[in-house]
């Protein structure tokens, strides 16, 4: 069953419409919250008016900092903000959240908070990249070696811009308090996270909050972090004894959730006349947003790529008046593939290599920064098998060889590889007398699959088909299993998974034993395919329970953590892909995709090629279209779908995806390591070496949009 | 957005007594509902004139006579338009998305505000939303807006394809208010910002575009729409260009012209067509022609392309439309 | 001036804006007039006839969710730009965010809660499923009452066609191959 093609299991509700995501969560006598924000990018706040919001027609309550609902301070670090929302009165970006109108209806509340006025004490806000800055300092990464000669030398700057996550679904809470107890219906990758935050800053035992998040509509990171809605939509329920709804708008999830840093990066490369690399180095800048603290590791995918003998990496961050940096899809690797796939190409040409070539000499069979083998590492399959089925071969070695009409056709590829890790997770299975079984765990399903992974897994364990398991994720009160980031979902939770599904085989056969009303009492049984059979008799679980009037058996399976100091763990991937440039007004599209991945066991390869493609797709994005872009203000003034570009249905070719059929057998028994993250890594850098290869011009600095190209 | 007093009017001269200062008609609400809730538009009333007949789509008089109520999907697939104006229906084809087209009216789409995103956002001074704020884009974020036709107090470009399409082939529209109908000239119909970027147009207040008027250009079956935009689709123009042309024994006999995307209106560029006229219809004819469109081009920090991506915007849309390919 | 407007309106939307009035009460009401600030209408979803008194500034996108407990379709931006909220008026594909539900009196609107026939899926429904047309399934509902107008629609048969029609349906989660195929057996059944 595993590595089959599997229909979603939560495919019907989806299509129907069925599904429940957070805001869709009806409660009798629910009220709307409306998120107010500071219209200034730096500075204090003097003075709010709130008496014509308070007026208005169905307001019950306006909070702002001169009145706030009290939250206690963030402990830990969450990628997301630093400070919970109006507790103090300093402006650290555009459009914070300042206030908080509660109103009967959304049409009130919105209007409402309209109605507030702010005064403040303005500061220039910094919002310059690199440029001048508050605090810039410099984080040494990593130096292998010393050496920096060769005879050979390649040096260049590429930078990346702002971005965004755009997950369809705007960030969306509901809460409602039972005496003490608090129920929370939120967006989350992983509703212990949220747990965790409110149990800080509201200050009520972790026990006490239920948190749920069955479906989540789409994340990328964004919804990793805890935003100002959460907090306040609790804190306001609990002082006005009334469920609170609150949904940031679409603009206000811009401001303020999260977005991918602007960096910079600036690679110096040596290596022999054969192309034999013997020196990286990539000083890396990225910004971080002064909402929050996280900023990203830029240049650090550097460290782990090609085989060299001296690497060094650097990081300075630049602190700008901007809301929390946070992580997106592939942090870091991302953006960091972009400057070293772009930079292995511009070297391959200045040597005359084959770019594939030119990979192949400097594959790093060992971790390039620290000397150990890989648990397991099939890249170079990857580049002849992409290679191969691409058609690589008859690649014109010029660039502006090759024109279709008036459109200049070109092709690229780069690498793909992304970090793997596998995390301590708990699972329960359950088996019900109605001959179902139930898989839970705190893991959430972004439109991973994980539901799918889920079903898929217990199924194989329990040898029942797919469509009798019932997975139950995205609800605190399961056991802990891991958070959908880092693509470690199913690389963590799957072993938890069969674990889970193992013991409860032993439970189920423990009460087929010693359950008096059991047929197989006092006798040698055996499990197979959902059966118990002693002798010729033959019961299924659902039957036996029925039977000895048993409500069900359980057992919860946890799978540790991975302590493995010995190996490099990374998934791989190549990428090759063809664009064309229109000769006149030079727009680039994409029209043909193949990417082929090394990422262990793929449990169900309908979604996992989904994933790849989806991330393909946002990698067309990063590419070609999108950049958030700030002025003065420091407002994103792009901060809505029709002008910040996200790839619609005609910019995306068919995208053919292949996976190598190798387990990881160091990672875990079952060998999945993660494919969430790995398809966007290197699509930038593939599509930039594309365009270059139609038109001769080497676009440094994403997007690569038009104008760069006439 | 603000609360507001709805009606719905069945009679034109239903609607045009409801009308008043404040008062806002309601069409497919594609523009309005959308800047209502921006609080870009706070009307006290509105008036849904979508049972108003002013709808129909015929050959009258030599001219294509289009009801402002018609909405942009079917005017796109009627068989007229596509047969005597295809540029008509290429333009709205490339507009917005399905679903819009099949809410948005021709009327409001003639009458759609501009996209740039300061004019959007209330928090941002704006000369065109609150006469006198400022205007933020002429040093801010500009790469969209225009460089033909604008002034120092708005450098907005008119966001609408249709019109494009409309004031190249000298469009007229028919105004309607209590004190009866007027005609105007589409391209005169529409106000350069000058000091007052806040008046867009000539349209009264309460009146109403009863119909398009489009006279029938024999040869204007030769005619193209070229739209061009970082994406595919679902994307307002950096640059268009609606072009229909004569040619003769390969001789550039008569041609329209406009461009959108790049400025203040919907602009008719009479300087290239009288340049073409009696050309070769070639590429490099075209390409020298169209270096006028750009005369008086006032280019911002990031828009600067838009010059340069306008000439050859002209180019490529002449060669598909003189089939010269 | 605009203040007073503003309270008056206010005011009269207060005591039930927003509030969908079980059908008795609005029979009750029927003979009076709506009170000023409110409106009353009567339309079809999904087959069934429904009467509302409401707030103008009601949306159709918020009257299904909030009023009418339809929460299949989906609120992505709100604003036009995304498609998330696409639902039938009428037989014809619109944005359910960009209307206001006081313009329908009289009209049909279907949305994703009625295109199956009971337990039967839709073919477009059954076809997204077969191809993974979706991920986080947000914008999955919007997705479909487009692509059952986009396969209903002849003059769309290329995959460049069909992937223009269907561009004012956004998916972040990049189901966009995946979509194009499930149309394109949607259509063939279809034929
Ligand atoms: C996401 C998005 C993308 C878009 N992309 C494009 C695009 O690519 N190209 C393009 O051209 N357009 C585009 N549009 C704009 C769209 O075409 C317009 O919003 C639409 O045409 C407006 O028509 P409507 O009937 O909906 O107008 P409404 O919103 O009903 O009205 C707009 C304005 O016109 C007034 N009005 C309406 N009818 C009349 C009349 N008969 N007489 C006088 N005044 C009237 C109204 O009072 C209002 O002020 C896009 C819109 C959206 C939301
Ligand atoms: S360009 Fe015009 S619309 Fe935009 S901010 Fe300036 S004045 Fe306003
Ligand atoms: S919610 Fe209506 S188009 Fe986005
Ligand atoms: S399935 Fe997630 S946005 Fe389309």
């Amino acid at each position: 069953m595993i590595g089959r093609p599997v229909d979603r299991v939560d495919g019907r509700i989806k299509v129907t419409g069925a599904a429940p995501y957070a805001a869709d969560t009806k409660i009798p006598g629910v009220t709307c919250g409306y998120l107010v924000t500071s219209t200034i990018g730096r500075g204090r706040l003097t003075g709010m008016d709130t008496a014509a919001a308070l007026a208005s027609p169905g307001v019950l309550a306006v909070y702002t900092p001169f009145n706030p609902l009290k939250l206690f301070a963030y402990v830990q670090e969450q990628n997301d903000e630093r400070f919970p929302p109006l507790q103090d009165t300093e402006i650290r970006f555009f459009g914070q959240a300042i206030g908080f109108v509660v109103a009967e209806t959304w049409e009130q509340a919105r209007d409402a908070a309209g109605l507030v006025t702010a005064t403040y004490d303005q500061q220039p806000p910094v919002t310059e990249f690199p440029g001048r800055t508050l605090q810039a300092f410099e984080e040494v990464e990593e130096v292998v070696g010393t050496q920096t000669v060769g005879d050979i030398t390649f040096t260049a700057s590429y930078t990346t811009p702002f971005q965004h996550h755009c997950a369809m679904e705007p960030h969306a809470t509901v809460a409602t308090w039972n005496g003490d107890h608090l129920t929370v219906y939120t967006v989350s990758q992983g509703a212990l996270l949220v747990q965790r935050r409110l149990s800080e800053t509201l200050g009520v035992d972790a026990a006490k909050i239920h948190v749920l998040s069955p479906h989540v509509g789409g994340g990328f990171g964004g919804k990793w972090g805890n935003w100002a809605q959460v907090p306040l939509a609790c804190a306001a329920s609990r002082a006005l004894g009334r469920p609170v709804k609150a949904v940031l708008t679409r603009e206000q999830v811009f401001a303020m959730a999260g977005h991918r840093p602007r960096t910079k990066q600036t690679l110096a490369m040596t290596c022999t006349e054969d192309g034999k690399l013997t020196s990286i180095v990539n000083d890396g800048v990225t910004s971080r947003g002064l909402g929050g603290n996280w900023s990203e590791s830029v240049a650090n995918w550097t460290l782990t790529t090609y085989a060299s003998p001296n690497l060094r990496v650097t990081k300075t961050v630049v602190p700008l008046n901007l809301g929390a940096a946070t992580v997106m899809r592939a942090p870091g690797e991302a953006n960091g593939s972009f400057a070293l796939e772009s930079a292995m190409d511009e070297l391959a040409a200045q040597l005359g290599v084959d770019p594939v070539e030119l990979r192949l000499r400097n594959y790093a069979t060992l971790v390039p920064n620290t000397g150990k083998p890989w648990s397991g590492k099939h890249l170079d399959e990857c580049y002849r098998l992409g290679a191969e089925e691409f058609g690589w071969s008859k690649r014109p070695k010029q660039v502006r060889a090759t024109a279709d009409g008036d459109w200049l056709v070109g092709t690229g590829m780069a690498t793909a590889t992304y970090g793997a890790s596998r995390g301590q997770a708990s699972i329960k299975v359950r088996l019900h007398p109605d001959g179902t079984a139930s898989v839970s765990g705190t893991a959430a399903d972004l439109g991973t699959g994980q539901y799918t992974v889920f079903a898929i897994l217990a199924a194989d364990e329990l040898g029942i088909p797919v469509t009798r398991v019932r997975p139950d994720l995205g609800d605190s009160t399961s056991p802990a299993a891991a958070n959908a980031g880092g693509s470690n979902s199913t690389c963590t939770n799957g072993p938890a998974v069969q674990v889970a599904a193992k013991a409860v085989q032993t439970e189920l056969i423990t009460l087929a034993t010693t359950n008096p009303r059991s047929p197989f009492y006092g006798k040698e049984v055996s499990y197979r395919d959902g059966s118990v059979s002693s002798g010729g008799l033959t019961m299924s679980f659902g039957t036996l329970l029925t039977t000895c009037d048993v409500g069900g058996v359980e057992a919860v399976g946890t799978s540790p953590r991975l302590v493995d100091p010995e190996h490099g763990f990374r998934s791989f991937g190549a990428h090759f892909c063809e664009v064309r440039v229109h000769r006149l007004t030079g727009e680039p599209r994409v029209t043909r995709w193949l990417s082929v991945c090394d990422a262990g066991t793929i449990v169900n390869a309908k979604a996992a090629r989904s994933q790849i493609q989806g991330a393909v797709v946002m990698g067309i994005g990063q590419a070609l279209l999108e950049a958030t872009e700030v002025d003065v203000s420091a407002r994103f003034t792009n901060a809505n779908l029709a002008s910040y570009l996200v790839p619609v249905h005609a910019d995306i070719p068919r995208i053919d995806v292949r996976f190598l059929d190798h387990s990881d057998p160091v990672i875990s028994g079952l060998g999945a390591k993660g494919i969430g993250e790995l398809g966007i890594v290197g699509v930038a850098g593939a599509i930039a070496n594309a365009v270059h290869h139609a038109t001769g011009v080497r676009v440094r600095d994403l997007p690569i949009t038009l104008d760069k190209l006439l | 957005m603000h609360a507001f007093d709805y009606a719905a009017a069945s009679t034109v001269r239903g609607a045009l007594d409801l009308a008043g200062p404040g008062s806002a008609f309601l069409a497919g609400g594609t523009t309005l509902v959308d800047l209502m809730k921006l609080d870009v538009l706070t009307p006290d009333r509105v008036i849904d004139v979508n049972a108003l007949p002013l709808k129909g789509i015929r050959l009258h008089d030599g001219a294509l006579r289009i009801g402002a109520l018609e909405r942009m999907s079917d005017v796109a697939a009627h068989p007229v338009v596509r047969s005597v104006h295809p540029v008509i229906s290429k333009a709205l084809l490339l507009s917005a998305s399905g679903q819009v087209r099949n809410m948005a009216s021709i009327g409001g789409n003639l009458m759609q505000r501009t996209r740039c995103d300061y004019f959007r956002d209330v928090t941002s001074a704006c000369n065109k939303r609150r006469p006198g704020s400022g205007c933020p884009a002429l040093t801010g974020v500009n790469r969209n807006h225009a460089v033909l036709g604008t002034s120092d107090s708005c450098v907005a470009t008119h966001a609408s394809d249709v019109a494009v399409a409309f004031v190249a082939l000298d469009a007229q529209v028919v105004l309607r208010s209590k004190d009866g109908d007027r005609v105007a000239p589409l391209e005169e119909f529409y106000r350069l910002p000058g000091s007052t970027p806040d008046r867009e147009n000539v349209l009264g207040p309460g009146e109403l575009i009863a119909e398009v008027v489009v006279p029938v250009l024999p040869w204007a079956r030769h005619s193209t729409y070229l739209k061009i935009r970082d994406r595919q689709s679902y994307e307002f123009a950096l640059t268009s260009v609606a072009a229909a042309v004569d040619v003769k024994r390969g001789v550039v006999q008569d041609v329209r012209l406009a461009a959108g995307g790049v400025a203040a209106k919907p602009w008719r560029l009479r300087a290239v067509e009288e340049a073409l006229k009696g050309g070769v219809a070639i590429e490099r004819t075209f390409a020298e022609a169209a270096e006028s469109a750009v005369d008086g081009a006032r280019p911002l920090a990031h828009n600067a392309f838009k010059t340069a991506l306008l000439k050859r915007t002209i180019v490529r849309a002449l060669l598909d439309a003189a089939g010269a390919r | 001036m605009t203040t007073s407007r503003r309270q008056f309106f206010g005011q009269a939307a207060a005591v039930s804006a927003g509030v969908a009035l079980s059908a008795p009460a609005v029979e009750a009401l029927a003979a009076e007039p709506a009170p000023a600030g409110l409106v009353d209408v009567v339309f079809e979803v999904n087959g069934e006839r429904q009467k509302l008194r409401l707030d103008p500034r009601v949306t159709l996108l918020d009257a299904l969710r909030e009023q009418l407990g339809l929460v299949g379709t989906k609120k992505g931006c709100d604003r036009g730009q995304c498609g998330a909220c696409t639902v039938h008026v009428d037989d014809r594909r619109v944005l359910s965010c960009l209307t206001l539900t006081a313009t329908l009196q009289g009209k049909e609107v279907t949305t994703i809660e009625g295109i199956a026939d009971g337990d039967d899926l839709h073919p477009v429904q059954r076809a997204f499923i077969d191809h993974d047309g979706f991920q986080c399934g947000f914008c999955t509902s919007g997705q479909i009452m487009s692509a059952v107008k986009v396969v209903e629609e002849r003059e769309v048969r290329t995959d460049d066609q069909i992937r223009e029609a269907m561009s004012g349906n956004i998916c972040r989660c990049g189901a966009y191959p995946n979509i194009l195929e499930a149309i394109k057996q949607a259509k063939a059944g279809d034929r």
